[in-house]
């Protein structure tokens, strides 16, 4: 029958393509057009004069082309300096774009040689810095201008805020939101039941055990943010072992986490962990739902987690809240940095690449972004500070997440610190399954050791990882 | 190809073509060529041919996705994935699913498909059941909705703390579900993470299978009746025979559709789930493109994935030829 005459070619068809699939590669140079193609830079808009008010030498009536990722801050404070610096430079407009892919809607034009001017790479799909790297330009320029006011921007912005950007001393990327790490609680709950707020591991656990006495968690954990216990856990341990810590598993080091300081800040974690003070079936629930038993529901007492948190439980909070953050615990009193150390990172990393049509004009964007105008535009609307000081006024445009976050950071002074192996080699994913079992409780502190150790060995052995030594 | 139809002349061109229709190219012959011929020849080689060759090119080489610059490196991205556990395990999740979701979804829906036709009752004509055109719209109802509508309402109705799941069945007695997470536990993740999938596609394949019986004659059934076999009878010996084919070819999707399985699972657990249990070989790919920025390891995963796909397929056409699937032929 005819039906049965076609399944045959079909299947000779289907070997064909399996075939043709196994045997092109040998003629490969024929392929590789979508990686072969744009060669040659692209040419840059001819420079106009260079004079305080322009400082990159961008040339008169150009454009600028901006793509910024739009997630939970959008994009309408970098539309605010677009028209800032439209009515700056009359004649220049600056065409700003949201995307929520970076990664998969820049990715072809990187190869292709015709990247955008300006680049927020943030979100789920930022695209690796350890790729694209040689193809970035270098924005100290941008942070040794002076900014719209006159005064050089350097010396407008909190301390420690190049290091995330920073990649092999170079200055790949300006973050522009600043974001510190910490632990949220309501300080009305608190306030309510007489508790403290702990300053060491020991006195979360004994705080734990009251929780339990009044049917509530110490914590709470959604499966994709199981991680943040990581975080939590490093920004304890580096508080208490000091920058080797750091310097250690940031840049991948052999048994860096077996490090005494971590090691004690786990087993700490796992005492947490059997004595039930963490809330279970954290790694069924998503994270939002997770947080929402926490600000809203009240189940839980702690959470880790950066400032976006507010913002991000905005419309799940309850009335009367008070969320504050408080820094992350030591172990013990006698530790190498101050409690009052913070982690913070700048977040929302922008780029300019050097191929871009208008380098100048993306750094003149990004120089219009770290005006006070602008800045202060941001932290407002936002209710999050920017990198540049001074933005946010004393109460806090109402909130008391964002005063206390101004409050930990003069605090902090200059023990700020961060790391950026996570995200820089893509390791996020792999971990958060070894937390999520972890905390559920059905592995211990030896194996979650062993096995972030693995996940870090794997990427040092990895020849095809270009690794970006942290100092 | 255009260009070829300004050989014909208007004039001449009736004439020419009744004295030697074999030998020369009408308008007629040349257009039908290029629009039917042509054209999706044209869009297969650029759109499916040549994408398959540049990732299998692009598998050996270690390109990072964001610049032209790539060293070819033979097949020692092939070698790493090999050992690469997390990959293995994914693989080994898929094989699990495509073992899995066809034969369930395929058995409940043939069922349902025969309750609906011929499953009725036992006197009079051949019919199914009673109100069956309304069962047939409801359990098409899942279908419609988009997967990762259905992966997201799924996620909810799991959830340990607040889910329908765990509210029924504390309310039945059984304090154990107090917060036990579906998704999150070892044991239930790939179970329930399939049982998600099969709900959304009996449906479909129901349809389907009831088209199918349709279209063969009732005397059949009614011969099947008279010489006294039973509702489980006629299916085994009259329904699944005759629509052989359809089953085949509902098996091939339904396969490669399990080895897929992206949508479902990165919306239900986009970190691959507990220890890995859910996790399939697209999210790998995807992670490793995208967050990782090894692209030519990725397209080396790719490559895998399209390898297993067709050795699958293959294999089922062949167990069905082994299982006598070609003696029909008249």
């Amino acid at each position: 029958m005819n039906i049965q005459k076609k399944t045959l070619q079909r299947r000779g068809f289907l070997r064909g393509v399996l075939a043709a699939a196994v045997l092109v590669p040998v003629a490969g140079s024929l392929a590789s057009c979508a990686g072969g193609g744009g060669g040659a830079p692209a040419a840059s808009t001819a420079a106009g004069p260079v004079s305080d008010t322009n400082p990159f030498g961008m040339a008169d009536n150009s454009t600028i082309d901006a793509v910024i990722f739009k997630g939970g801050y959008g994009i309408d404070y970098v539309e605010f300096a677009g028209k800032l610096l439209e009515k700056n430079h009359a004649g220049t407009t600056a065409k700003i774009a949201p995307s929520t892919a970076i990664a998969q809607e820049l990715q072809s034009r990187f190869v292709g040689g015709n990247p955008p001017d300006l680049i927020d790479n943030s979100g789920e799909g930022a695209m690796g810095f350890s790729a694209i790297l040689d193809q970035l330009e270098d924005l100290t320029s941008v942070l040794d201008a002076k900014n719209l006011e006159g005064t050089v921007i350097k010396d407008t912005l909190y301390a420690g805020v190049e290091a995330p950007g920073t990649f092999g001393g170079k200055l790949a990327a300006v973050n522009y939101a600043l974001t510190i790490y910490a632990l949220w609680y309501s300080a009305s709950l608190f306030q309510d039941n007489g508790w403290t707020v702990p300053k060491t591991w020991d006195e979360a656990l004994a705080l734990g055990a009251k929780a339990k006495a009044k049917d509530k968690y110490l914590f709470v954990w959604g499966k994709e943010a199981a991680t943040y216990y990581q975080t939590l856990a490093l920004g304890s341990a580096i508080k208490e072992g000091g920058d080797e810590v750091r310097l250690a598993v940031d840049n991948l080091k052999d048994k860096c986490w077996s490090h005494p300081a971590i090691q004690s800040v786990f087993s700490a974690m796992e005492k947490a962990v059997k004595a039930g003070y963490f809330k279970p079936g954290g790694s069924g629930t998503k994270f939002t739902a997770a947080q929402a038993q926490w600000s809203n529901d009240e189940a839980a007492l702690l959470y880790p987690s950066g400032s976006w948190i507010e913002n991000e439980m905005k419309d799940q909070t309850k009335p009367g809240f008070k969320m504050t953050g408080a820094p992350e615990f030591t172990v013990t009193s006698a530790s190498k940095m101050p409690y009052e150390a913070m982690h913070s990172a700048a977040g929302e990393p922008y780029i300019v690449p050097s191929k871009g049509k208008n380098v100048a004009g993306g750094k003149e964007l990004l120089r219009t972004m770290l005006s006070k105008d602008a800045a202060t535009n941001f932290a407002k609307t936002k209710l999050a500070p920017s990198i540049v000081k001074g933005t946010v006024p004393a109460d806090g445009f109402g909130s008391t997440a964002l005063v206390s976050q101004t409050k930990l950071l003069d605090a902090a002074g200059s023990n700020i610190f961060t790391w950026g192996f996570v995200d820089l080699y893509g390791m996020n994913k792999d971990q958060l399954v070894l937390w999520n079992t972890f905390l559920d409780g059905k592995s211990d502190a030896a194996a979650l050791t062993s096995g972030l150790q693995k996940i870090t060995d794997d990427v040092r052995n990895d020849s095809s990882v270009t690794k970006i030594e942290v100092k | 190809m255009i260009d070829l139809s300004s050989q014909v002349r208007p004039e001449s061109g009736k004439t020419a073509a009744l004295r030697s229709r074999r030998k020369k190219l009408t308008f007629d012959k040349v257009s039908f060529m290029v629009v039917f011929l042509g054209l999706p020849l044209a869009v297969y080689a650029i759109f499916v041919i040549s994408p398959f060759v540049q990732a299998a090119y692009y598998s050996m080489t270690d390109w990072s996705g964001f610049s032209a610059n790539m060293n070819f490196i033979g097949v020692e991205n092939y070698v790493k994935l090999f050992h690469n556990a997390t990959f293995m395990k994914a693989l080994g999740n898929n094989i699990i699913l495509v073992i899995v979701l066809p034969i369930v979804t395929i058995i409940l829906s043939l069922i349902l498909a025969t309750l609906v036709t011929v499953g009725g009752s036992s006197r009079g004509q051949i019919k199914g059941l009673k109100n069956s055109s309304f069962y047939r719209v409801v359990s098409f109802f899942p279908y419609v909705i988009p997967a990762i509508i259905i992966g997201i309402m799924w996620t909810q109705i799991y959830d340990p703390s607040n889910g329908l799941v765990n509210g029924i069945l504390t309310g039945m007695g059984f304090d154990g579900f107090k917060s036990f997470p579906w998704l999150g536990d070892e044991r239930t993740a790939m179970i329930a993470t399939m049982f998600v999938i099969v709900w959304g596609f009996i449906g479909f394949y129901m349809v389907l299978f009831v088209a199918a019986i349709k279209g063969i004659p009732a005397e059949l059934f009614e011969a099947a009746r008279i010489d006294g076999a039973g509702r489980v009878r006629t299916m085994v010996s009259i329904t699944i025979p005759l629509i052989r084919d359809n089953i085949q070819t509902a098996y091939v999707y339904m396969g490669i559709l399990a080895l897929d399985a992206f949508v479902y699972m990165q919306v239900m657990n986009s970190g691959g789930g507990p220890n890995n249990s859910t996790l399939v070989m697209s999210q790998q790919l995807f992670s490793t493109a995208f967050t990782k920025n090894q692209f030519g390891y990725s397209s080396a995963m790719g490559v895998v994935l399209a390898a297993v796909t067709l050795a699958f397929s293959g294999l089922v056409f062949l167990v069905n030829r082994l299982t006598g699937g070609k003696d029909e032929r008249r």
